[in-house]
């Protein structure tokens, strides 16, 4: 999987060097060449360019913050055109978008970067022309991504209705990999394949495990952001809640990803979180958009964490270890569980037999400890101090492919 | 021809509920929405408390009922729909509860439900997508009530009415059971094909779908003749609240947010000849007694201008103006 950031909000695209800076040092290592940063589309009473815009310039004007970020190590897998609003119409958007995406995969030759993500064409089109409209530009652009060997990544779009947020072209996973199908189909190669808009979804109110599944192998990136449920911003993942409830069904996120063995393209984009952090701020706030974009990286590949070690043990006796045994038990069955309570002590528990920490010592030294209980750290300082010579990881149970109906309650 | 329907619930009393049918038949509805669901109410039931109505045999809920049933046939108004209490499974209530709600409170209403003359009964699918994993484990508990249901349904001439539902996740309302058009579809056909019956139906409930941005032209037209019953409301697109079609807006141009043009295409296309009903209940609680009568007017008004709307098929042409905007 690779981990991508989008540089909207946090990069200066004349002065690109403090924000590029601030991205290294919080242990990024590759950005989205963000075209939309271009066009700067988020700005109140933004207007499309189109009288004044040379598409021919893009890289051009993308070069300061290409040479800088490659300077301080950063590299540009991921190019992304910028998503057209309806209210910017303008006499000729869908001519200017076809123009810049043959140029924006020039760039992609140029800055030797293989994904290019590309929205539809819409504004003013009637539904039934979408698939002719759509299909002959991205045939169009089909021939020189070829030659560039760039992979072409549809992404899902939601529709303005009068002010209101709602389903567009390729909000329905079905339909959209029916459109990629029968675009590779038609050039005879795997060309195309899907990027999939978090935040598109999250607006829709879809079930994304649905969408990730029915897209499957179709599925190359994810842009992950977070959002309300009805205003479109790109928000740093778990920010946006209401009454000490998350507003995004991350569950079903992840639960499809896990499912799908998703290896993709994982890009972060947090414009609007990033836009109102003060300078002062922004580095603490890259830092901690790097740990949360690894926290779903590691949620994802949960599964094969459990595969790398050939037996393991379980810390904690409680609903994480029940949860462990419900959806893992099964395919990765562990010796035993310990724990620190006393009273549990040589009882049983969901199959398992419970054994006090000191059992630990006498593991072979492959055998991984999972820790099944959210005082993650503390527990870990505890294994430490015994000097146990084992690996040691977390698991957890925040995401499991199915949950019981009611959670354990014990005194004390 | 299209009828005009709306829920009983706010309208008809239990004490004389021939007066409140002669009132709505006065306004202009010749259809209504048994609200049988208020006499077992799913807020009680997600606190596992429930009451003792349905504790009646059959015969004395039938006797209960008797007064509607009397009052709606003198008044010339027809129960078309009745809406099941729900939800017919709480995650995590007692086995006594979920029991009750399954064996005595479901097989119930489809006996009231048959006395009233009512062909279409509305219930709501399982919500336990979280517990289960995925929707279609979820839908399999669903089918086991259907199941469980059907054979009666069959015999009494019933169609179950699926609805599309709505979940959340920290107040925002995201897809529920019945949101995916091309799995109702399926269902329906397979499940009807299976008792070698229409034992099954879709309730389209345009609130549901406004909240979670479902393209309702598309859903209508896909639907087609499976589609039996409506739950006409409107909201903001975040809340579930029942309100009269054209309230809302989010533009300073004041177009409705709701697309009710693709709501009165896709009917038509798919040449609905059964009733619109408006689940606006709660809107009514909104205004002020005086006005009561008057919002219940217009509801009826809305109707009429949705059966207007929908019978014009000479403006199919003139509307391809209109369809080629549809994404500007």
């Amino acid at each position: 999987m690779e981990l991508v950031l989008s540089p909207c909000g946090i990069v200066d695209k004349k002065r690109p060097g403090q924000g590029l800076m601030d991205i290294g040092k919080a242990g990024f290592e590759k950005l989205v060449c963000d075209l939309s940063m271009l066009f700067e589309t988020r700005k109140p009473q933004h207007t499309w360019p189109l009288e004044y815009w040379k598409p021919e310039r893009l890289y051009e004007c993308f070069r300061p913050v290409l040479e800088k970020g490659k300077e301080i190590g950063l590299s540009f897998p991921v190019v992304e055109m910028p998503v057209p609003d309806t209210d910017t119409g303008g006499a000729d958007l869908n001519g200017f978008l076809m123009t810049l995406a043959q140029e924006g995969v020039k760039a992609c030759g140029k800055i030797g970067c293989h994904n290019f993500i590309v929205s539809p064409l819409f504004v003013g089109i009637p539904r039934d022309d979408l698939w002719n409209e759509n299909r002959e530009f991205f045939l169009r652009i089909a021939g020189e991504a070829r030659e560039k060997d760039v992979t072409v990544l549809l992404k899902n779009q939601c529709r303005n209705f009068n002010g209101h947020l709602v389903r567009g072209v390729w909000c329905d996973g079905q339909e959209a990999s029916a459109w990629v199908d029968r675009l590779n189909e038609e050039v005879g190669e795997e060309r195309f394949g899907f990027c999939m808009d978090v935040g598109i979804c999250n607006l829709c109110g879809q079930n994304m495990y649905d969408f990730i599944t029915a897209l499957g192998h179709r599925l190359r990136a994810v842009v992950l952001r977070d959002n309300d449920g009805s205003h479109d911003n790109a928000l740093l993942p778990f920010t946006a809640v209401n009454g000490g409830a998350l507003q995004t069904d991350w569950l079903n996120l992840i639960r499809g990803l896990r499912d799908i063995c998703f290896d993709g393209h994982l890009i972060l984009n947090i414009t609007d979180t990033a836009s109102v952090a003060s300078p002062i701020l922004k580095p603490g706030l890259l830092q901690y958009a790097k740990s949360v974009l690894d926290y779903f990286c590691w949620q994802i590949r949960m599964e094969s964490m459990l595969k790398k070690y050939p037996s393991r043990v379980l810390f904690g006796a409680g609903n994480m270890c029940r949860n462990y045994m419900k959806c893992y038990g099964d395919e990765y069955p562990p010796l035993y569980t310990c724990d620190n309570d006393e009273r549990l002590w040589n009882t049983e528990f969901c199959g398992l037999t419970v054994k006090a920490p000191e059992a630990l010592r006498q593991l072979e030294p492959d055998t991984v400890i999972l820790i099944c209980n959210t005082f993650y750290r503390e527990i870990e300082q505890q294994l430490r101090k015994m000097d146990l010579q084992n690996p040691i990881e977390y698991f957890n149970d925040e995401y499991m492919s199915s949950f019981y109906f009611d959670r354990l309650e014990r005194e004390g | 021809m299209l009828s005009i329907g709306v829920q009983t619930k706010n309208v008809i009393e239990d004490s004389c509920p021939e007066e409140g049918y002669v009132r709505l038949r006065g306004m202009g509805f010749n259809c209504v929405d048994f609200s049988l669901n208020c006499y077992l109410k799913n807020t009680d039931l997600y606190r596992q408390k429930r009451n003792s109505f349905f504790d009646r045999s059959a015969e004395e809920l039938k006797e209960y009922f008797a007064p509607h049933k009397k009052a709606a046939e003198a008044s010339g108004v027809r129960i078309h729909q009745m809406h099941m209490p729900y939800p017919v499974y709480v995650p995590g209530g007692t086995r006594t509860l979920n029991d009750y709600l399954w064996k005595e409170v479901a097989p119930k209403s489809l006996q009231i439900c048959s006395f009233l003359e009512c062909r279409y009964l509305v219930f709501h699918g399982f919500k336990m997508v979280r517990y289960l994993g995925s929707e279609e484990k979820e839908w399999e508990q669903t089918e086991k009530l259907i199941d469980f249901l059907a054979p009666t349904a069959k015999e009494l001439g019933i169609v179950l009415c699926m609805e599309n539902l709505y979940d959340g996740f920290g107040g925002h309302l995201t897809e529920g059971p019945g949101c995916s058009v091309r799995k109702a579809v399926e269902r329906i056909d397979r499940i009807n094909e299976k008792y070698r019956t229409e034992v099954l139906g879709f309730c389209f409930d345009t609130g549901h779908a406004n909240l979670v941005g479902i393209d309702m032209e598309s859903f209508l037209t896909a639907l087609g003749s499976r589609l039996k019953v409506l739950h006409i409301h409107d909201n903001d697109g975040i809340s579930d609240l029942h309100q009269i079609p054209f309230v809302f807006t989010k533009s300073r141009e004041n177009a409705p947010s709701t697309d009710w043009d693709g709501f009165i295409r896709g009917l038509r296309k798919i040449n609905f000849d059964q009733t619109l009903s408006f689940e606006t209940a709660p809107a009514l609680d909104a205004f002020p007694k005086a006005l009561r009568q008057d919002a219940l007017e217009l509801i009826a008004k809305c109707g009429k201008y949705f059966a207007d709307e929908i019978c014009r098929t000479e403006t199919v042409s003139v509307n391809n103006d209109e369809k080629s905007e549809f994404f500007s």
